[in-house]
């Protein structure tokens, strides 16, 4: 038991350790235009991944202006797409699983946008579809990946958020897209932070 | 109506080395960053209205492209086909030729918008071709590349022109922390002095073979720069500018005159660590970097010599830098797709 967790545990922390820095410093430099200009950023991936974008969207939306929630003249505009079961539903079942995320992100995208998607593998159709149709559009694309490097999403994302791991390390890639979406979080709470408590201090 | 909106400019280091007669020879660098002053284009379909219209400083209203004043909007228009149903404003958050690209600006939002005009759409780096494609190519202006990049690409830049035309942005990825704290050191200030930077540019391109070795050392002072804003060395920034300064005087002889020797001297003299003139030069603004606790005076000083030579439009810009470059902020023409 004890060799399993060691062994899991080395994993991780060498995904953590090679962290590529200057993908995440660009997303957040991206992140930050999208702010400033009032766009909406889009997020989506399967499963675990699913969930992940879910997370982010509390956390950008409401958790990193927490500490002065009425003090900022505007908020990230965060979702994830499609916004309902209904929707994802009606897509997957009308037209089929492949357009569930680029059939919703068609309808939404404006030039002021940015998209966000997750998927470990890299390679999922329904992932890969809704990033043609943000490079379409000419709106920025954030991809976090797993596995090999030569992965679809890392070949076409704008900013190649790229775990390396052997293929199949899902539990492992999960975890560090979870760190990253969390080092961002915090990114952004010490900004907000900044910016309204270094006013407070200047009197 | 559609609407599109790209950033000012402030330009650090490597100002001139973006024009072809160098760059074709060696890379170009400079390094500049976007700020929080904006120009906006909107654009609107008139099919019952059979006229071209554009609303500038004056309002013109024709029949055909040709007939237009306005250069830029003339040569776009007959250059995407355009020929009637259209109008045409431009807004601005600060007066023309400030020295801060606003005319750059200008072309990056209304190709921006005249593409989706045409239901295309552009990205960052097509909309810096198309628009320096207008300025160089179509009206023959004697200017450079890098406002055109600088204002679609939005952020901090370091921006590389190669021989083959080719063009690299770089961005500086700085945090909030050293990227509030370079702000928090400017001081700007718009001089009342405008100047067409052509004036300037033709001079000093005239004076390229002269001067290559001095370009080449800013293309090649832009690395420093870069290594002293991320180490967060505001002095050491204070002091390249200065150095800067002193070289692109030296490149033609109107890029600076009397007034703004002045200005800047006062500047210095009051604490500041050092500063430039932003833009091709012979007037705009200028750009000091001062320590913690000397802007009250460097504000005092550069004002008494605004007041002494009757300035009447000088005045402080506050500025902010911003990430963002064009966008197109609404878009509700029918060609939208």
């Amino acid at each position: 038991m004890k060799d399993f967790i060691t062994e899991f545990s080395k994993k991780s922390i060498e995904a953590i350790e090679n962290l590529p820095h200057e993908e995440i410093a660009k997303a957040l430099n991206i992140l930050q235009g999208v702010y400033e200009r009032d766009g909406r950023v889009y997020i989506f991936g399967n499963g675990g991944s699913w969930a992940i974008a879910g997370h982010w969207v509390t956390d950008f939306n409401k958790t990193v202006f927490s500490h002065h929630l009425g003090e900022h003249s505007k908020r990230f505009r965060v979702s994830r797409i499609p916004a309902t079961e209904e929707e994802l539903t009606a897509w997957a079942n009308d037209i089929g699983y492949d357009m569930v995320f680029a059939g919703p992100l068609d309808n939404v995208l404006e030039d002021c946008d940015v998209v966000i998607a997750i998927s470990s593998s890299g390679n999922s159709t329904n992932i890969i579809k809704a990033v043609e149709v943000a490079k379409k559009h000419k709106v920025p694309v954030i991809g976090l990946s797993g596995f090999d490097p030569s992965n679809k999403l890392n070949q076409i994302a704008d900013v190649k958020i790229h775990v390396p791991t052997p293929k199949g390390e899902y539990e492992v890639v999960e975890s560090t897209h979870d760190t990253i979406m969390h080092l961002m979080t915090k990114y952004f709470k010490n900004y907000f932070d900044h910016l309204v408590e270094g006013k407070q201090g200047n009197g | 109506m559609i609407v599109v909106c790209a950033p000012l400019r402030i330009s650090f280091v490597g100002g001139g080395t973006d024009l072809p007669d160098f760059y074709r020879r060696h890379p170009g660098r400079v390094i500049s960053t976007a700020i929080d002053k904006f120009v906006y284009v909107a654009i609107n379909r008139t099919p019952l209205i059979p006229k071209i219209s554009a609303r500038y400083s004056i309002s013109e209203t024709v029949d055909k492209p040709d007939d237009l004043q306005h250069t830029r909007i003339k040569a776009a228009l007959l250059d995407l086909g355009i020929d009637k149903g259209i109008e045409i404003g431009s807004f601005a958050s600060l007066p023309a030729k400030t020295g801060l690209g606003s005319s750059s600006t200008f072309s990056v939002a209304l190709m921006k918008g005249l593409h989706a005009f045409k239901g295309n759409k552009l990205d960052k780096k097509e909309t810096a071709e198309e628009a320096s494609r207008l300025e160089i190519e179509l009206l023959g202006e004697p200017i450079g590349k890098q406002d055109q990049y600088a204002a679609s690409f939005g952020g901090l830049n370091v921006v590389q022109f190669n021989p083959d035309e080719s063009v690299n942005v770089d961005p500086v990825l700085l945090d909030y922390k050293k990227r509030l704290g370079l702000e928090g050191s400017m001081l700007l200030f718009f001089t009342g002095i405008t100047r067409m930077a052509s004036s300037v540019l033709t001079e000093q391109k005239s004076n390229i073979d002269k001067k290559f070795e001095t370009l080449k050392e800013m293309a090649e002072s832009v690395h420093d720069f870069k290594g002293r804003l991320l180490a967060g060395d505001y002095k050491g920034l204070g002091e390249m500018l200065h150095q800067g300064w002193l070289r692109k005087k030296s490149l033609a002889s109107n890029v600076s005159n009397s007034v703004i020797d002045d200005i800047y001297g006062a500047g210095i003299n009051a604490g500041a660590w050092g500063g430039k003139v932003l833009g091709a030069g012979g007037g705009g603004c200028v750009m000091f970097l001062v320590p913690e606790g000397k802007k009250p005076a460097v504000r005092e000083a550069v004002a008494r010599i605004a007041k002494e030579k009757e300035l009447k439009d000088f005045q402080e810009i506050p500025v902010k830098f911003v990430q963002s470059g064009v966008e197109i902020l609404f878009n509700g023409d029918e060609m939208k797709k």
